[in-house]
């Protein structure tokens, strides 16, 4: 009895419409009024001139999901973050991580720019367990950006110790 | 008193058995020049011949492929009690009646596809028709609860089986999880050059002003994608994982670059 069923209902590839999915968790797929802020209004979006001795660049990916994320910062002669600026293509959350990353570390010094955790920026936006690897790309972004301006200022030093002897 | 002949007699066929048996594995093993880390053919062979002869495989190996081949305990239809001498069985033999899915069976083999990273995509398709049109759950409206139950779980793994063989990403990254590699979340910053490279191809899609420039970039990038094709597939038939890994977290970033080529074009409609 239930063939000619079947093959009623099996005419066509249209009839299988009701697929079913692996019985997983879904997560709702519901972004924080912060995030969809960032995300909308983002902050401090742009480049700055990688080749400026005072512009440190922080190139990171995240290769489980596959953003990439570029954070860069301009530091003054005293050692502090005048400007940042970022570019990330990725999930809003990834955005909104790194528009707050560079919300945070203007105005501050280099070694107070490194006490940045992600757990900080994953708390004010209020990420979800599932998303709190965006708010650690921020935060290597961070530090990457500080270690090629650190390598920039040791190797301007190295060039004015070999210039001056 | 038992006489010790007759289990001696069994001991030592028992042993001959044993001795010829890994007499032709390792001739196997040699003739398909694996290394230490090849592990993939030699475990297509080697699990072909183990099947065979119906004997078990002794192997540290973490995949659940190797569970699969082995001469696993019988399994018995829920209904009439009947062996399932079938991996995967759908249906018993006997009675017809639909089963529950086995835990850990490959998708490669729901599918009854090779394990090879090469895939026909057309016979896959076909293959998934072919089970959804037995499978489905409107199959089975007028049937017991629990064979209704056992349609849809049969039915949702079969989608889950070809969605994620269907792309070669899927597919290779499916291939290495059964080697037990999986891709840990966290960041890379060691290869700035190709980051360079992905921050240059995303920064012109998302600058391109018309049609004609997305598509450039997404022709470029299914150019890149089909390069990252070979290059996997020519890593895992050697078995070198780690140079597979690498190389579908590559093709990860592009894919999503192919992504945001399609949005950017639907933008301009």
């Amino acid at each position: 009895m239930a063939v000619p069923v079947a093959s009623k209902c099996l005419g066509s590839l249209s009839l299988l419409s009701r697929r079913l999915s692996a019985p997983e968790f879904t997560t709702r797929c519901c972004y924080h009024k912060k995030v969809v802020d960032h995300y909308e209004n983002p902050r401090n979006v742009g480049t700055l001139d990688k080749n400026s001795r005072n512009v440190g660049t922080g190139l990171v990916g995240a290769p489980a999901c596959g953003d990439v994320m570029k954070l860069q910062i301009q530091v003054d002669d005293q050692g502090k973050i005048v400007d940042a600026r970022f570019k990330t293509f990725g999930c809003g959350s990834a955005i909104a991580s790194s528009s707050l990353a560079t919300e945070w570390v203007k105005g501050k010094s280099v070694d107070e720019a490194l006490t940045i955790r992600n757990t900080d920026i994953a708390k004010e936006l209020c990420l979800p367990p599932v998303k709190l690897h965006c708010s650690m790309l921020a935060e290597d972004a961070i530090k990457a950006a500080l270690a090629d301006y650190r390598l920039k200022q040791q190797d301007g030093q190295q060039e004015a110790v070999s210039a001056s002897s | 008193m038992l006489s010790a002949k007759p289990f001696r007699a069994a001991c030592s066929s028992w042993a001959v058995l044993m001795w010829t048996n890994r007499l032709c594995i390792s001739k196997v093993c040699m003739s398909t020049s694996f290394s230490i880390k090849d592990t993939w053919h030699c475990n297509r062979n080697v699990r072909s011949l183990l099947k065979a002869r119906g004997l078990t495989c002794n192997t540290n190996q973490s995949s659940t492929l190797w569970n699969n081949c082995s001469g696993r305990s019988k399994v018995s239809c829920w209904s009439c009690k009947q062996p399932l001498d079938q991996t995967p069985a759908f249906f018993c033999v006997s009675c017809k009646v639909v089963q529950p899915p086995e835990e850990g069976t490959s998708y490669f083999k729901i599918m009854a596809c090779d394990y090879t990273f090469t895939l026909d995509t057309q016979q896959l398709q076909k293959k998934y028709l072919q089970l959804q049109r037995l499978l489905h759950p409107d199959n089975f409206s007028q049937k017991s609860v629990t064979e209704q139950q056992y349609s849809e779980s049969q039915s949702a793994l079969v989608n889950k089986a070809y969605t994620t063989l269907l792309k070669p990403l899927s597919r290779g990254l499916y291939m290495l999880e059964l080697e037990g590699m999986h891709i840990k979340e966290g960041t890379e910053s060691a290869h700035s050059a190709f980051f360079m490279e992905l921050m240059e191809i995303n920064e012109a899609l998302d600058e391109a002003q018309t049609p004609e420039e997305a598509n450039k970039i997404g022709q470029d990038t299914k150019g890149k994608l089909a390069e990252l094709t070979e290059q996997i597939d020519t890593a895992l038939r050697k078995g070198e994982l780690q140079n597979a890994q690498a190389l579908l977290i590559q093709m990860k970033y592009f894919a999503n670059i192919e992504e945001k080529v399609k949005e950017k074009l639907c933008h301009f409609m």
